[in-house]
């Protein structure tokens, strides 16, 4: 060692052995760098298992979410194919456990339903032996799986397929093809990255389910509406598929295995139908049925007795009629009514009677025989039309006992003892008519009957009015009775004083009630003037006057004849 | 990878070289030809006996014509096993398109097996494509001239094409 060298030593050694220290210790760095994927395994399980396993969770927790994240947003197929075997049936079982409750509930209150069709259903699983739910089911289910194929996802080809018998042959192979041309060509078209796909199609009954798996997805033709466990299921056998081939090469004998039990169109059918959602066994219609049958017999009903009302209502009405014996009625063959009986010629109509029943849409028809009648109003209508009595003569029939009262000449006095017992129904006679050549004595008979008979005749009014019009025929035959009046007190050598009296009904104020009986009382004097009374022989009645104080209570008008002594 | 005993082919070609009249009389025609506008592929089937006698099914998409392979194209591609290649010879630009289009498929399915059928036999008189071109595309894959009018040369290309195709 020279001198240099020496001084060297000397000034350099310390730094040196520094630098040696330094490099030595970036060797052992560097080793440790190489084998850090050695050790970061077991390094690894250390921490977590060690007492810092909680505190490294926590750390690892933010970068591991975020490489998630990255990965999600970059490799999303990757990841999708990843959780696509546990994904399904976690959601399933978190779904399933929920509505498993409700739909107990919901099936246990349909299942105990009272309608005709349950208990049916009831009775063939007790004759049966099978389970009420299965029978439900049986008749419930309406739809069937056509075809099924396995399909491998990236070729478009067949790796298996199961057809539901006696269904024409098809080429699987083709139609598997052009379902993953076409299934390509919407998502391409549509779908948005990330891989939205062709799920489902349905052309009129028939329904085509897509199901996507991550090697090969499961094309499957269903006719009908199929119900809610099916796509379950369908989804259930393609993740036992996937499971069951692994990730690397699949043996041909184990894939033909697999799918061949997984594709059983019969067991599929089953598992699906056994969590079917039970349809409820719907009573409304039923209800409905019902009620349209009770409707339309309380209708016929109803109609029943509405026609029965009617036709006895008229039975009673045509036996209440004088001058006619009703002998029957046939009401069988509806609307038509045949009403048999007797009919005096001197009864009234009968055609006002059966208004009601036209009303009501009847067809009445009438079949009447002519006979005489006792009855004493026909009696005596027959008596005045044979008789031909004076108005100085009153007539009435009281048990077949003929009664005639007042003046009449002479002449027809002589007549009516002859002729009147030989009136039909005439039992008896009791003649007191007063035999008179005096014009003046039969011109006050007939006043006197005047004054009997022109309060009977009354015009009716509607509430509040003060004007009759369909009371024409009133007013004409009273105008027809008053006709001479004028010339006949004059004869009788008397004088007449007529009133038209207006009446009114009990309800209402006294002054509106004494305007409306002022304003009757003035129509009818109105009419009756017109109608050619003298205007000096008629007058209004006043409520003043005590003899009119205590009228009738009733919307109507007549006229009052008094006679006075002097003309 | 799981495997079907079918295996799946892919027509291509430029426009108009007889892709379709080529096999239409070599396949089942299940479907409508109307799905090569819409869709952009039918899809069809047919049997080719292989040389231990035994059939093989091949499904053949045929796609419409086209230039160039896009996102669809590359989608209808995979999985292909095989790859038919179709050139009017009457037209020497669609045996560019063919062999351009050849090396798009290679980046979607580098295993096919290739075989390049020059069309339009019955009119080789028009033809503009040089027997010494196809002389020397024989050196890369099977050439085939066929005739879409009489059959000709169609059978045997794909009967090439089914033994080409790896198991």
């Amino acid at each position: 060692m020279n001198d240099l060298e020496r001084l060297r030593q000397i000034l350099l050694d310390g730094d040196r052995r520094a630098l040696d220290e330094a490099r030595r210790r970036i060797e052992a760095a560097e080793q440790r760098q190489l084998t850090l994927a050695e050790r970061l395994p077991q390094a690894l399980e250390e921490v977590q298992h060690g007492p810092h396993g909680e505190r490294f969770a926590r750390v690892m927790a933010a970068p591991v979410a975020g490489a998630l994240g990255t990965a999600v947003r970059s490799s999303r197929h990757l990841i999708i194919d990843a959780l696509f075997p546990i994904i399904g049936p976690t959601i399933r079982k978190a779904v399933g456990e929920a509505m498993r409750s409700l739909v107990t509930d919901i099936n246990r209150a349909l299942e105990s339903s009272f309608t005709l069709r349950g208990l049916a259903w009831r009775v063939e699983a007790w004759r049966s032996g099978v389970p009420y739910a299965e029978v439900v089911l049986k008749h419930t289910l309406a739809w069937q799986v056509d075809h099924l194929f396995l399909i491998e996802r990236e070729s478009g080809l067949v790796l298996d397929r199961a057809s539901a018998p006696a269904l024409p042959a098809l080429d699987a192979d083709a139609i598997a093809g052009m379902l993953t041309a076409i299934g390509d060509f919407v998502s391409d078209s549509v779908g948005r990255e990330g891989g939205d796909t062709l799920e489902s199609a349905r052309v009129g009954e028939h329904l085509l389910w897509l199901i996507q798996g991550p090697r090969a997805n499961l094309a499957c033709f269903i006719r009908g509406v199929p119900g809610t466990g099916l796509h379950a299921r369908l989804q259930e056998r393609l993740e036992r598929i996937h499971a069951a081939l692994g990730a690397g090469d699949a043996d041909p004998a184990l894939v033909a295995s697999v799918s061949a039990e997984n594709l059983d169109l019969k067991a599929l059918t089953a598992d699906a139908a056994s969590e079917e959602p039970r349809r409820p066994t719907a009573w409304w219609p039923l209800l409905l049925i019902v009620l349209a049958l009770v409707g339309v017999l309380a209708w016929f009903m109803l109609r029943d007795r509405g026609w029965e009302t009617r036709v006895e209502a008229l039975r009673g009405r045509l036996a209440d009629h004088p001058g006619f014996v009703l002998t029957g009625i046939d009401a069988g063959d509806r609307p038509r009514l045949v009403v048999r009986g007797l009919l005096d010629p001197d009864a009234d109509p009968l055609q006002p009677l059966l208004q009601p029943a036209i009303a009501a849409g009847a067809q009445p028809q009438l079949l009447v025989q002519g006979y005489l009648s006792t009855a004493d109003a026909i009696v005596q209508r027959r008596a005045q039309r044979l008789l031909q009595p004076p108005p100085s003569v009153r007539i009435a029939v009281t048990d077949g006992v003929l009664a005639l009262d007042g003046v009449a000449p002479e002449a027809w006095v002589e007549q009516a003892r002859l002729r009147a017992p030989l009136v039909a129904g005439v039992r008896d006679l009791r003649l007191t008519v007063e035999a008179s050549q005096r014009p003046e004595a039969i011109a006050r008979a007939e006043l006197e009957a005047l004054v009997r008979e022109l309060p009977e005749l009354r015009g009716r009014f509607e509430r509040g009015e003060a004007a009759a019009p369909e009371s024409a025929a009133f007013v004409d035959a009273l105008a027809e009775r008053l006709r001479g009046i004028g010339q006949k007190a004059a004869t009788a050598g008397v004088g007449i004083d007529l009133v038209a009296v207006g009446c009114n009904d009990a309800t209402g104020a006294d002054s509106t009630n004494a305007g409306l009986r002022g304003r009757r009382g003035e129509w009818l004097r109105d009419a009756l003037i017109e109608r050619g009374v003298p205007a000096a022989l008629i007058r209004v009645a006043d409520d003043a006057d005590p003899q009119f104080r205590d009228r009738p209570l009733e919307r109507s008008v007549f006229l009052h004849l008094d006679i006075t002594s002097h003309p | 990878m799981i495997r079907s005993s079918a295996r799946k082919i892919c027509m291509l070609g430029d426009f108009g070289v007889g892709k379709t009249s080529l096999v239409a009389r070599f396949v089942h025609n299940t479907f409508s030809e109307k799905y090569l506008t819409t869709v952009g592929v039918k899809v069809d089937t047919c049997e080719v006996a292989r040389t231990d006698g035994e059939p093989r099914k091949l499904v053949v998409w045929d796609m419409a014509g086209r230039n160039g392979i896009d996102t669809l194209g590359a989608s209808y591609l995979r999985g292909a096993s095989g790859l038919l290649l179709v050139v009017d010879g009457t037209r020497a630009a669609t045996l560019r398109t063919a062999l351009n289009l050849l090396m798009q498929a290679r980046t979607v399915v580098p295993a096919a097996a290739a075989v390049l059928m020059v069309n339009k036999l019955d009119l080789i008189e028009h033809w503009e494509v040089e027997p010494l071109t196809v002389a020397e595309l024989r050196n890369s894959l099977p050439v085939f001239e066929t005739s879409a009018l009489t059959g000709d040369g169609v059978v045997q290309a794909f009967a090439t094409l089914a033994r080409e195709i790896p198991e």
